[in-house]
C-alpha cells in the first residue's frame, strides 16, 4: 500500500513528540513532586541558622595567625610548656610519644585557611543532628619532614598544632564560646578543637529583636565550627603509604627489610589528610557541571541519616561526604570503557535512584570497587576492609568502614533500590522518612557484648581496641551463622569529646552490639552440615572453626558430614546458642558471662512458637481433611457436595493458641467450616424458604454421618438470629477425638433473592437496607472468609513468621481488651500488610519485628483518610518486571476514591469506619463491617492508633532494651485499666462451669426440656458424655448480649477468653437529653428524685425549657448489669468510687 | 415546684428501688415512664392498658406481675407485652409468604378470610415456629412495654398509686416478690441458652415440616389467586397482570444473560476492527492519551498538596 511520503512524515513527527512527551511523564512522578517538596522542607535558612558565623570564622583565622611561631623543642617539653602556659593538654593519640623521644616539635604560621563540607555547598538539612562548620587548617610546610608519615611523627605534631590553636581561640573567645577536642569522624589518630558557640554577639541579637519582636522567640543560632590541621595537599609520597604497607615500625630500624605488618587505616588516614582541597575541588567541579548535584547530595544525605549512617566509624564510616564525593566520581568515571557512569544531565532523585542502584550492585567488602584506571598494582589496593578506591587521588574512600557497615549499606542500598522498582507501593515514605535504624524494629535479634580485658589487638593498624574487636566480633558471627543470617551488624557508640584541659577520654562504652536479621528460610534449622570427611583440608578447617561441636555423622543418603547439632527449637534460642558457644571459643570470653546480653526474647513468652504449635496447627488441618473425607463420602445427600472450606482462624494458624482437642474436660470448641453445593434449581424461590431447606439439609447430613461413622455425634444448633431471613440453624459435628467443625450450608439462590430484594426499587427504604445488610453478611460469610483463609494458609507457609506475627498482635489486642470489636480476619490483614509492604526493611523474619511494624503500621496509619490495600498481586508474580500486565494489581486511587465518596456519605462514620481493600473485596467493607455496624467504630478505632502511638514511643525510647525478658511484656502488653469508667471482673469460677453444660442436665431449667432428656437417655449420665460444644464463650456472650441491650450508652471492651475483666466507657455523646419515647438506654429525670443532688435541682429551677431533660441512670445501668451478670460477676469496679 | 417531680411530658414516673447485690453493693433507683396506653392503630384493649417506657432490661412477666400487685393488691394485673415481641410477632406472619403470595395477597386483602380458617392458620404458623434459643431474653435499654390491667378503673388507680409513691419516696422494691432464681440471670441463664440452641432434633424437624405445609399451601393458594387474578377483571374492570407461574423465570434470565454477552462480544468485535482504521482515530487516541497523562500528573500535584497540608509527612522522622 502507498502512503503519502509527506503525510508520513508528518505522522513520524507526531509520533516522536508523543514519545519525548510519554518519556518525560513516565518517570513516577508522584515520587518526583515529592522529594521536590521533601527538598523545599529541608532546606536550611542558612542566613538564619548561621547568623554571625563568618564573623566568628574571621576571628578564628585572624586569632591563629597571630600565634607566635616557634622552634624546634623536643616533644615532652613543648607538651609541658604548653601545659604551664594554657593549661591545655597536648591531645596526643595513643601511643603518646615517650617522654625521652628526641622528636622535635616546632610552630609555624598555617600554609592556608579554608572552609569545608556542606556549609559551604549549602547541602545541610533541617533535621540533621548537628550543624557544623568545618574550617581546615592546612599545616605549613616548614613543621613537617618527609618522613613525618612514620611512627606517628605526623600525628603527633598535628595534635600539637591542634592544641596551640586551641590555646589561641580560648584567648580569644574567652566566655563567649566552649571548646572540645573531639576525635575528627571517630578517628582516634585526629583530634580537632571543636568551638560551639554560646551566645552569639548579643549585642547584634539585640538590635535585632527590636526591630522585629517575633525573632525573639527564636532560639539563638546554635552551631560547631571544627577546627581541623591537615597536611598540605599530596605532601606525602603516596607510593609509599599505599595500603599495604606497614609503617608504624617499632624497633626503630626503618631501612631494614624487615616485613612490617600492614597499616591500611594509618596508611588511609594520612592520605585522606592530605587531600581535603583536592576533594574541595572535586565536589565544587561536580556542583560546576551538574545542575542537581547539590540537591542529589541533599537526598542522599537524608537517606544515609535516616539509616543511622554517617561520616564517623561509629555511625558506619559513609557518611555525606563519602556519598557526595562517589557520585561526584561517578560523574565522570566508573562506566564501562571508563566512560561517566552518570550523566550530568540527570535530574535530582535520578541522580539519588542512580547511586543507590550503585550501592546495591556493588558489595565492597567482598572486592575492591575502584573509579577510575588504577595504576598501582592491585595489592596495594586490597585490604581486608571495605575499598572504595578513588584512582586519580589514590585513596580508598570507604577506609572509615568496616566489613560489617559495608554490608549494612549494600543491605540498605538493595532494599531501598527494590522498593524504588516496585510500582505499587509508596516509595517515598520508606525512602526518606522512616527512621530505619531503630534496632528493635529492624533487627531480629539484638545482644551486647562487653570488651574482655583479655583482648589483644593483634593488629598494629591504630583503629584502636574496640573497632577491631569489632570487626573480629563480626567475622566470627558472619562464619558461624552463615545462611542463617541475612545480616550480621555489629557496631560501637560514638567517641566522646573531652575537655581541652584533660586527658583524651576513653569510649564511654567498652560493648559492642550486635544485631542480626534472621533469614526465614534457615533461621531454624537444628542440624548443620559441613564438608564430607573426605575432603581433609575442608574439613580440617570446618573443625578448627567449630572446635569440639563439630562431629561426623553418617546421613541416610550415605554422605559422612561434619555436623553440628543444636538443641534449641526457635530461631531466636538457636541463634543464642550459637553465639554463646561460638564467640567464648574465639574471643576469649566466658560463655555465659554478663559480658554477652541478649535482647530478643521479650515476647517469646507471650507467645510460644515452637515446633508443637506448628504440629497443633497441622492437626487440626489434618482433621479438617478427614472431616471432608467423611462428608463427601456421604451417599445419600440429595446434592453434590462442590466444595468444603474452612472460614476459622484455627485453621489458617492464626489463633493465639493453637487449637487442642482430645481433652475430655473442657468442652468441644466447633471450627467454622462452610459447605457449597452444586447449583441446583430445587431450592425454594424464597428466603425464609431456604433457611427452613437449609435446616432439613443439615439434619439429614447430620443423621447420615452419624449412620456411617461411628466416632462421630451431631447437634443441630440455633443461631441467635433476629430475623427469619438470616441462616437459621448450623451443625455441629463432634469426633470422638475432640475434633469438632460448625458446619453452614451455601445456597446459591439465596444471594441471588438479597440482591435482587436490594436492588428493588419497588421496596421500603428499611427493608432494602435490611437486604443489603444479610447480603453483605452472606458474602462475608461465605466468599470472603473462604478466600481469606485460603490466602491465609499460603501465605502463612510462605512467610514463616506471619503465623507468630498474627498471634502475638492479637495477643496485644486482647492485652489492651479491643478484641472483641475487630474481626479476627482484620487482625490478620493489619499483619499481612506489613509482610508485603515491607519498606524500609525486608519481609520480617521473626515475630518481634513483625509484631513491632505492625504497630509502628498501626500508629502511622491515617484511616481517617486512607485506606489499607493489601495487594497480593505483586507477590504471586515473583518476577515483577517480566509480565506485570498479567496479575492485576489494586489500583490504590481507586481505594481511596471510594473511602471519599464514604467520607462524604457518611461523614459521622456511623457505617464505615476502616476501609480494607483487598483483591477479592475492591469495595473494601468486608473485614471491617459486622451485620451493618463498622467493625471497629470510630472510637474504638481512634484508642487503637492512640494505643499503638504510645507503644511505638516506648519501643523507640527504650530501644533495644524492649526485647529484655520481661520488659515488652511489661511495657507493651499491660492495659490502662484506669482508663476505663466502669471495669465488671467475672468470676473464674462460674465461668468455667458456665462454659461446661451437658445435655438434660439442670433439671430446674430443663422444665421446658423433659422431652430432650428422656429421648437421649445415653447422653443423660454425664460420666463419659462430652459436654455441648461451646461455639462462643460464656464471657463473650455475656459481652455480646449487654452490648446489644446497651448499644447507646455503653461500650464494651474485653479481651481474650481468659481475661476476667471486661472495661466499660460510657458514651460521652449520649449524656443528658430531653426526653422523649425510643431513647437508647436508662434515663432518669434530672432532679427528679431524692437522691439526685441539690445542684442538678437548682439547674432545672433555673430554666423551664430545661424541665424535660433526663440523663443516663448509670448507677440504675450498671445495678441491671449486675443482676444480668449474676453470679458470673465477681464485683464491679466504678472509675471515682 | 415539688422537691420530686412526679411527671414529665404526658408520662407520670414511677421509681423504682433496687436492692443492692453482692457484685454491686449500691442500692440505686430506676425510673418508669407510664401513661394511658393510645396507639396509633386502637385496639379494643386500650382503655385498660398502660404504656410503660425505659423498662430494665431484665424484666419479665413475673416482675410487672410483682409491681402491679405490689401497687394495687393481688388480682389486677393481666397480661405485659414486650416491644421485641411485639415486632417479632408481627414480623413472621409476613416473612413467611412466599414471594408471589405477598404480592397478590395485597391485591386480595379486601376479600376478609372466615375467622376460623384464620385462627387455624395462626396455630399453624404458632407449630411451624422454631424454639428460641433464650429462656429469657434481655430488653433493650430504655425500651418500652404495654401492660394490661383486669379494668379502666384499675388503669386510675394505678396511676395514682405512682404518683403517691413518687411522692411518699417509699418505692417499690424491684423483683420483690419474684422467686429467687429469677431475680438474677448470670451462670444458669447463659447454660440455659447453651441448652437452648440445641433444641431436639425432632421438635426442629417438625416445626420445619410444619412451615413448609404452610408454605406450600400459600403457594398453592397464590397460584391459585393468581389465576383466579387472570380471568377476573376487578371491581374497576381491569385484569391485573400476572407471572404465569412455574419455573420459568430463572431459566429465561440465564437466557437473556447469554443473549446480552454475544451482543457485547459482537460489538466488540466490531469496534475492534474499525478502531486505528482512520488517521482521525489515532490522532485522537493520542490526544487522549496526552490528555490522560497531564490529568495523571495534576492528580499528583493534587495528592502531594495534600499531603503536604499534613504536617510532618515532608518531615523526615528522628
Amino acid at each position: 500500500m502507498a502512503v503519502n511520503p509527506a503525510k508520513r512524515r508528518k505522522l513520524d513527527g507526531e509520533a516522536s513528540l508523543d514519545q519525548a512527551i510519554s518519556v518525560a511523564v513516565r518517570q513516577p512522578t508522584t515520587f518526583v513532586l515529592e522529594t521536590d517538596e521533601l527538598l523545599k522542607e529541608s532546606r536550611l535558612d542558612y542566613e538564619k541558622s548561621f547568623e554571625g558565623v563568618d564573623d566568628s570564622l574571621r576571628r578564628i583565622k585572624t586569632s591563629i595567625e597571630s600565634i607566635e611561631p616557634h622552634e624546634p623543642v623536643p616533644i615532652a617539653d613543648a607538651a609541658k610548656k604548653l601545659k604551664k602556659a594554657h593549661k591545655i593538654r597536648v591531645p596526643f593519640p595513643e601511643p603518646a610519644p615517650p617522654k625521652d623521644s628526641n622528636y622535635k616539635l616546632s610552630y609555624a604560621k598555617p600554609e592556608q585557611f579554608n572552609v569545608v563540607g556542606s556549609y559551604v555547598s549549602k547541602t545541610m538539612v533541617k533535621t540533621q543532628e548537628d550543624r557544623t562548620v568545618d574550617m581546615i587548617i592546612v599545616l605549613p610546610r616548614e613543621v613537617l619532614q618527609e618522613k613525618d608519615y612514620l611512627n606517628m611523627r605526623y600525628y603527633y605534631k598535628r595534635a600539637y598544632y591542634a592544641a596551640q590553636i586551641a590555646a589561641a581561640l580560648q584567648k580569644e573567645f574567652e566566655g563567649t564560646a566552649n571548646f572540645a577536642f573531639e576525635c575528627l569522624n571517630d578517628n582516634p589518630l585526629l583530634p580537632v578543637v571543636a568551638v560551639t558557640t554560646k551566645k552569639m554577639s548579643t549585642k547584634k541579637s539585640k538590635r535585632i529583636n527590636e526591630e522585629d519582636p517575633t525573632a525573639n522567640a527564636q532560639p539563638q543560632a546554635e552551631f560547631k565550627i571544627r577546627v581541623i590541621p591537615c597536611a598540605p595537599d599530596g605532601y606525602f609520597p603516596k607510593q609509599k603509604i599505599t595500603a599495604a604497607a606497614g609503617l608504624i615500625r617499632s624497633g626503630g630500624d626503618e631501612d631494614k627489610k624487615t616485613v612490617h605488618p600492614p597499616t591500611p587505616f594509618y596508611n588511609s588516614t594520612l592520605k585522606a589528610e592530605a587531600s581535603f582541597v583536592s576533594y574541595l575541588r572535586v565536589l565544587k567541579q561536580a556542583e560546576k557541571t551538574c545542575a542537581s548535584f547539590k540537591d542529589a547530595c541533599m537526598l542522599g544525605r537524608i537517606w544515609l541519616q535516616q539509616r543511622g549512617f554517617g561520616g564517623s566509624v561509629s555511625r558506619g564510616g559513609f557518611g555525606h561526604f563519602e556519598w557526595s564525593v562517589l557520585m561526584a566520581l561517578l560523574l565522570q568515571t566508573g562506566g564501562r570503557k571508563d566512560t561517566a557512569a552518570l550523566s550530568p544531565s540527570l535530574n535530582s532523585t535520578q541522580l539519588f535512584k542512580a547511586t543507590i542502584q550503585y550501592l546495591a550492585a556493588m558489595d565492597f567488602s567482598k572486592k575492591p570497587f575502584i573509579l577510575g584506571q588504577a595504576k598501582e598494582a592491585p595489592d596495594a589496593i586490597r585490604e581486608s576492609g571495605p575499598v572504595v578506591y578513588d584512582a586519580i587521588r589514590q585513596l580508598n574512600i570507604a577506609f572509615k568502614m568496616s566489613a560489617s557497615s559495608a554490608d549494612m549499606l549494600h543491605q540498605y542500598a538493595k532494599w531501598t533500590h527494590s522498593l524504588l522498582n516496585e510500582k505499587s507501593a509508596d516509595q517515598f515514605t520508606p525512602t526518606f522518612i522512616t527512621k530505619v535504624d531503630q534496632p528493635s524494629l529492624m533487627y531480629d535479634l539484638n545482644a551486647s557484648l562487653e570488651l574482655p580485658e583479655a583482648f589483644d589487638d593483634s593488629s598494629h593498624d591504630s583503629r584502636g581496641k574496640l573497632a577491631s574487636f569489632c570487626n573480629k566480633v563480626h567475622s566470627v558471627l558472619k562464619r558461624a551463622l552463615g545462611n542463617r543470617a541475612q545480616l550480621v551488624s555489629v557496631g560501637t557508640v560514638a567517641l566522646p569529646s573531652w575537655s581541652i584541659t584533660e586527658h583524651p577520654a576513653k569510649p564511654v562504652e567498652s560493648r559492642v552490639s550486635i544485631h542480626v536479621i534472621f533469614d526465614p528460610v534457615n533461621a531454624s534449622r537444628q542440624v548443620d552440615h559441613g564438608p564430607p570427611a573426605e575432603e581433609k583440608k575442608e574439613a580440617e578447617k570446618f573443625q578448627r572453626f567449630w572446635g569440639e561441636k563439630s562431629e561426623l555423622r553418617r546421613f541416610k543418603d550415605g554422605s559422612i558430614l561434619e555436623t553440628l547439632i543444636w538443641s534449641s527449637t526457635t530461631p531466636a534460642d538457636l541463634c543464642e546458642e550459637i553465639m554463646r558457644y561460638i564467640l567464648p571459643l574465639h574471643l576469649k570470653i566466658t560463655a555465659n558471662s554478663v559480658g554477652l546480653t541478649f535482647y530478643g526474647r521479650g515476647f517469646s513468652s507471650l507467645v510460644t512458637s515452637s515446633q508443637s504449635d506448628t504440629a497443633a496447627f497441622s492437626a487440626a488441618r489434618a482433621a479438617f481433611e478427614a472431616f471432608e473425607q467423611d462428608v463427601r463420602g456421604l451417599e445419600d445427600i440429595p446434592l453434590h457436595v462442590r466444595q468444603i472450606a474452612p472460614i476459622c482462624a484455627e485453621l489458617r494458624n492464626a489463633t493465639v493458641n493453637p487449637p487442642t482437642f482430645g481433652s475430655a474436660k473442657s468442652a468441644p470448641r466447633p471450627m467454622d467450616v462452610v459447605i457449597f453445593f452444586e447449583a441446583s434449581g430445587k431450592w425454594p424461590e424464597n428466603i425464609a424458604a431456604i433457611q427452613r431447606a437449609k435446616i432439613a439439609f443439615l439434619l439429614k447430613i447430620g443423621s447420615l454421618l452419624e449412620e456411617a461413622k461411628r466416632d462421630v455425634t451431631t447437634h443441630l444448633g440455633l443461631e441467635d438470629a433476629q430475623s427469619e431471613l438470616e441462616n437459621l440453624a448450623f451443625l455441629d459435628v463432634i469426633y470422638e477425638s475432640g475434633a469438632a467443625f460448625r458446619l453452614r450450608i451455601h445456597s446459591d439462590l439465596e444471594e441471588v433473592l438479597l440482591d435482587r430484594r436490594t436492588k428493588d426499587k419497588s421496596l421500603d427504604q428499611h427493608i432494602r437496607t435490611e437486604s443489603a445488610t444479610l447480603l453483605a453478611n452472606f458474602r462475608r460469610l461465605y466468599t470472603h472468609l473462604p478466600l481469606h483463609t485460603t490466602m491465609f494458609k499460603t501465605y502463612t507457609t510462605r512467610f514463616p513468621a506471619l503465623s507468630p506475627t498474627i498471634r502475638l498482635l492479637k495477643r496485644w489486642f486482647d492485652a489492651h481488651k479491643l478484641t472483641s470489636h475487630f474481626p479476627p480476619d482484620l487482625l490478620e490483614l493489619f499483619a499481612l500488610h506489613v509482610f508485603l509492604q515491607p519498606h524500609p526493611w525486608p519481609q520480617p523474619s521473626s515475630a518481634t519485628t513483625g509484631f513491632l511494624r505492625t504497630l509502628l503500621f498501626l500508629s502511622r496509619w491515617d484511616w481517617r483518610s486512607e485506606p489499607l490495600t493489601i495487594d497480593t498481586s505483586s507477590q504471586s508474580n515473583p518476577t515483577p518486571d517480566t509480565d506485570n500486565q498479567l496479575s492485576t494489581p489494586l489500583d490504590p486511587a481507586a481505594a481511596s476514591t471510594r473511602l471519599q465518596a464514604w467520607r462524604n456519605l457518611d461523614p459521622a462514620m456511623n457505617r464505615v469506619v476502616l476501609l480494607a481493600v483487598t483483591q477479592s473485596d475492591p469495595a473494601g467493607t468486608a473485614h471491617t463491617t459486622l451485620a451493618g455496624h463498622p467493625a471497629p467504630g470510630k472510637v474504638v478505632a481512634a484508642r487503637m492508633t492512640a494505643l499503638a502511638r504510645s507503644a511505638i514511643r516506648v519501643v523507640r525510647e527504650k530501644g533495644v532494651e524492649i526485647g529484655a525478658p520481661d520488659a515488652g511484656k511489661q511495657l507493651l502488653f499491660v492495659p490502662a485499666l484506669a482508663d476505663f469508667d466502669m471495669r465488671i471482673v467475672l468470676d473464674r469460677k462460674a465461668l468455667k462451669a458456665a462454659s461446661r453444660v451437658w445435655e438434660g442436665e439442670d433439671p430446674e431449667a430443663d422444665a421446658d426440656e423433659g422431652v430432650v432428656a428422656r429421648k437421649f437417655k445415653n447422653l443423660d449420665a454425664r460420666t463419659g458424655a462430652m459436654p455441648l460444644p461451646v461455639g462462643v464463650h460464656p464471657a463473650a456472650l455475656l459481652v455480646e448480649q449487654l452490648s446489644r441491650v446497651y448499644s447507646g450508652p455503653l461500650v464494651f471492651f474485653r479481651g481474650a477468653e481468659d481475661d476476667v475483666v471486661i472495661g466499660g466507657v460510657w458514651n460521652p455523646l449520649v449524656q443528658r437529653r430531653s426526653f422523649r419515647v425510643n431513647l437508647l438506654g436508662s434515663y432518669k429525670p434530672v432532679a427528679a428524685d431524692g437522691d439526685s443532688e441539690m445542684k442538678d435541682g437548682g439547674e432545672s429551677e433555673g430554666s423551664d425549657g430545661e424541665d424535660d431533660v433526663v440523663e443516663v441512670n448509670r448507677e440504675g445501668i450498671i445495678a441491671e448489669i449486675a443482676r444480668i451478670g449474676g453470679d458470673l460477676i465477681e464485683r464491679i469496679e466504678v472509675k471515682g468510687q | 415546684m415539688p422537691s420530686s417531680r412526679s411527671t414529665i411530658g404526658d408520662f407520670s414516673i414511677l421509681p423504682i428501688s433496687i436492692p443492692p447485690l453482692s457484685s454491686y453493693p449500691k442500692p440505686a433507683t430506676h425510673h418508669l415512664y407510664l401513661r394511658r396506653n393510645a396507639p396509633k392503630i386502637p385496639t379494643p384493649d386500650d382503655p385498660r392498658s398502660l404504656f410503660i417506657i425505659n423498662v430494665p432490661a431484665d424484666s419479665t412477666h413475673l416482675h410487672f406481675r410483682a409491681l402491679f400487685t405490689a401497687l394495687l393488691g393481688a388480682g389486677r394485673f393481666e397480661s405485659v407485652t414486650f416491644e421485641d415481641d411485639r415486632k417479632t410477632a408481627s414480623q413472621a406472619l409476613t416473612d413467611l409468604l412466599p414471594a408471589q403470595a405477598a404480592r397478590l395477597a395485597s391485591h386480595a386483602s379486601k376479600k376478609r378470610k372466615r375467622e376460623d380458617e384464620e385462627a387455624q392458620h395462626a396455630r399453624e404458623e404458632e407449630t411451624a415456629r422454631l424454639p428460641e434459643p433464650w429462656s429469657r431474653p434481655l430488653r433493650r435499654s430504655g425500651g418500652s412495654a404495654v401492660v394490661v390491667l383486669a379494668d379502666e378503673r384499675s388503669i386510675e388507680k394505678a396511676l395514682k398509686a405512682v404518683g403517691k409513691a413518687a411522692r411518699s419516696g417509699r418505692y417499690p422494691v424491684w423483683g420483690a416478690g419474684v422467686p429467687e432464681q429469677n431475680r438474677t440471670l448470670g451462670s444458669s441463664w447463659v447454660k440455659a441458652h447453651v441448652r437452648l440452641t440445641y433444641p431436639d432434633k425432632a421438635a426442629v424437624e417438625a416445626a420445619v415440616d410444619a412451615f413448609f405445609t404452610v408454605y406450600n399451601r400459600r403457594e398453592k393458594e397464590a397460584a391459585e389467586l393468581a389465576k383466579r387474578l387472570r380471568n377476573e377483571p376487578d371491581e374497576d374492570g381491569f385484569v391485573t397482570v400476572t407471572r404465569g407461574g412455574g419455573r420459568t423465570a430463572p431459566a429465561k434470565r440465564e437466557e437473556a444473560e447469554e443473549a446480552r454477552r454475544k451482543m457485547v462480544e459482537k460489538a466488540d468485535k466490531k469496534r475492534e476492527e474499525l478502531s486505528n482504521f482512520y488517521r482521525f482515530q489515532m490522532r485522537e487516541r493520542k490526544k487522549e492519551e496526552q490528555a490522560e497523562l497531564v490529568k495523571k500528573f495534576e492528580e499528583d500535584r493534587r495528592r502531594v498538596d495534600a499531603m503536604r497540608e499534613k504536617r510532618g509527612k515532608f518531615r523526615p522522622e528522628s
